[in-house]
């Protein structure tokens, strides 16, 4: 920490950066505040121009009306259990998978990576029609199961194999080499060794799955079909008046509940999900 | 054979072993089975939801199928040739380009500048950061609807701007100024995310070769130019790459803010391929649709691999 004198022109200089700093947060932070006040607005109120700030009213019946309109606790378990599906299956599936890669190299090893890495590339758009295909014949449509195995396998495992393949190559080796001369078996070795020396990058993953889950949207609007099988995002733009115009007081309640739980959950474990979410981009 | 060196010495004969020697297949299963094993099932699952699914849709493309009478016929290049011809597709195509090229160099170029502005000791930055990250954390679904509350006639935005006296402007009803809120919207979600990896990045730079420069009389764009923006190259590149890939996805902005409309004004790929399909029920022209978007993002990704070696700069590696 080098000593500075505050001379005026520094001092200016750290106001433009505040000032900066605290104009672009209004932008980030701004929508979700709106979306909050709008929540518990009439709809003559938000229609209404110049758009008043604060609620003359508190109108608290928008967040009955979200769980009369749509089965939302329902609709909120949904996107809860495929959540905590996917994150479960994604972390043995990756485990798994990123051990061996890193530290089992089977023959052929290398060339089925970067076959995998491919799978970064594929935009879920490019592939819905035949998997819209295949969950018709299976038989899927609106159940659980492609929101959880197709999202798994295709979406959250590669980047998550990827990720920990990373964290498990960053283990010295010997760690396994003298557990093999105490007789240890591989998969034991796996297990018991290596694995609980990944745990941040286990948590990392977790936090990765399950926004990736939590937040899509493409797969459950086409093979979701019962408002009783909606996940969340699905439901949120399901509000609409018998003449297609949105009930935004409604919308925005139902918006509300939806962001309300992640930020908690956030505060709670803010490193968790930081590391989460950029882990998935870090390729060093 | 560096992989059978590595896995526990099989049987081989060797040293007193009495075992007769195994054969080679044997051999080598022993060595390698585990290790497929414990790739198989992301392999495998990845495989049939991934591989096999590309496949089907560049096959697919090469069909006229009727989604609703569930009649095939293959007709070749027949999809691509009708898009190629039409007048939607250029259209879309154009949308797409400049979405992708517009969307990506803000990104990287927001999320530097941010990350600059944080990357000062200054009290309460963490709060700063913590507001730039917070987007990132809601659903796209839920960010667009929040958009286009904002975004409405006579909405919150249109009150702001009518300060400078500005008569209500078609936010979501024209093409290149809507194409651009789509861009500001998706890029306020998940600028965060690059912003704390930019961040990351501005970090790692050495410290002493800063203060090198500076007592060399480098002012602070010159610092920022040859000291700095070197360094984080490497990460600017790979932010950079991802975003580019990210930003043929997009999907959920588009359909609750415009439905790719007016018209295919603001229609890009992704949510072209959704509307063929699911829409209008033509499964072949949404696969060929599909096949030139795979085939964008191979030749962008593919281009920008090759030029990196001129876009970072590295010590002799």
């Amino acid at each position: 920490m080098t000593k500075r004198r505050t001379t005026p022109r520094v001092r200016i200089g750290r106001g433009v950066n505040y000032l900066t700093l605290i104009v672009i947060s209004c932008v980030f932070l701004g929508p979700i505040l709106w979306m909050v006040l709008g929540s518990v607005k009439s709809d003559a109120e938000i229609l209404s121009y110049p758009p008043t700030l604060f609620p003359s009213e508190f109108k608290w019946s928008n967040y009955a009306q979200v769980f009369e309109l749509q089965p939302f606790a329902r609709q909120f378990f949904n996107s809860v259990f495929v959540m905590a599906l996917v994150c479960a299956l994604t972390v043995i599936v990756s485990a798994c998978a990123g051990y061996a890669f890193a530290r089992v190299k089977p023959l052929g090893s290398s060339i089925l990576f970067l076959v995998l890495l491919s799978a970064t590339f594929i935009p879920p758009e490019a592939t819905i029609v035949p998997l819209f295909q295949l969950v018709t014949s299976l038989g899927w449509i609106d159940t659980y199961y492609p929101l959880v195995i197709i999202t798994v396998f295709l979406h959250s495992a590669p980047i998550a194999t990827f990720i920990l393949r990373q964290a498990y190559l960053g283990l010295p080796k010997e760690l396994g080499e003298s557990a093999r001369l105490d007789g240890a078996s591989d998969l034991r070795i796996f297990l018991t060794i290596y694995t609980p020396l990944v745990r941040p990058s286990l948590a990392a993953v977790v936090v990765l799955a399950g926004w990736h889950s939590w937040s899509q949207y493409l797969e459950p609007l086409i093979y979701l079909r019962d408002t009783e099988m909606f996940t969340v995002p699905l439901a949120l733009t399901q509000f609409y008046d018998p003449f297609a115009g949105p009930m935004w007081g409604i919308q925005m309640a139902a918006t509300t509940l939806s962001v309300l739980p992640v930020l908690i959950l956030f505060l709670f474990a803010q490193r968790h999900v930081i590391s989460g979410l950029t882990a998935g981009a870090v390729k060093s | 054979m560096a992989i059978l060196a590595q896995n526990r010495a099989v049987g081989t004969g060797t040293g007193g072993d009495k075992t007769p020697p195994v054969p080679a297949v044997r051999r080598f299963f022993r060595a390698n089975a585990f290790g497929y094993a414990l790739i198989a099932p992301q392999l495998i699952g990845f495989a049939i939801f991934g591989l096999v699914t590309t496949v089907q849709s560049i096959w697919l493309s090469l069909n006229s199928i009727n989604a609703l009478s569930g009649v095939t016929t293959f007709v070749g290049l027949e999809n691509y040739v009708n898009l190629i011809t039409g007048d939607r597709f250029p259209l879309v195509f154009t949308n797409t380009v400049f979405f992708v090229a517009a969307f990506s160099l803000l990104n990287i170029a927001v999320a530097m500048g941010i990350a600059l502005l944080l990357n000062n000791r200054l009290r309460g930055v963490n709060i700063f950061r913590a507001a730039v990250f917070i987007p990132a954390l809601v659903t796209m679904v839920a960010w667009a609807l929040v958009s286009r509350f904002i975004l409405q006639p006579e909405g919150l935005l249109d009150f702001l701007v009518s300060f400078t006296g500005a008569e209500e402007t078609p936010w979501l009803r024209s093409r290149w100024l809507t194409l651009t809120v789509i861009i500001f919207v998706q890029l306020t979600k998940n600028v965060g995310i690059n912003v704390l990896l930019c961040l990351a990045g501005l970090q790692a730079v050495d410290r002493e070769l800063l203060e090198a420069a500076e007592t060399d009389g480098a002012g602070w764009w010159a610092r920022f130019r040859h000291v700095t923006i070197p360094q984080v190259s490497p990460t600017l590149f790979m932010v950079f790459l991802l975003t580019v890939v990210a930003s043929f996805k997009v999907f959920e902005v588009i359909l609750i803010l415009t439905n790719g409309g007016p018209g295919y004004e603001t229609n890009v790929l992704s949510f072209m391929i959704y509307d063929e399909a699911f829409r209008r029920h033509d499964f072949g022209e949404a696969s060929a649709l599909a096949v030139i978007l795979l085939l964008m993002i191979i030749v962008v990704s593919s281009v920008l691999w090759a030029i990196r070696k001129k876009l970072v700069y590295a010590e002799n590696d």
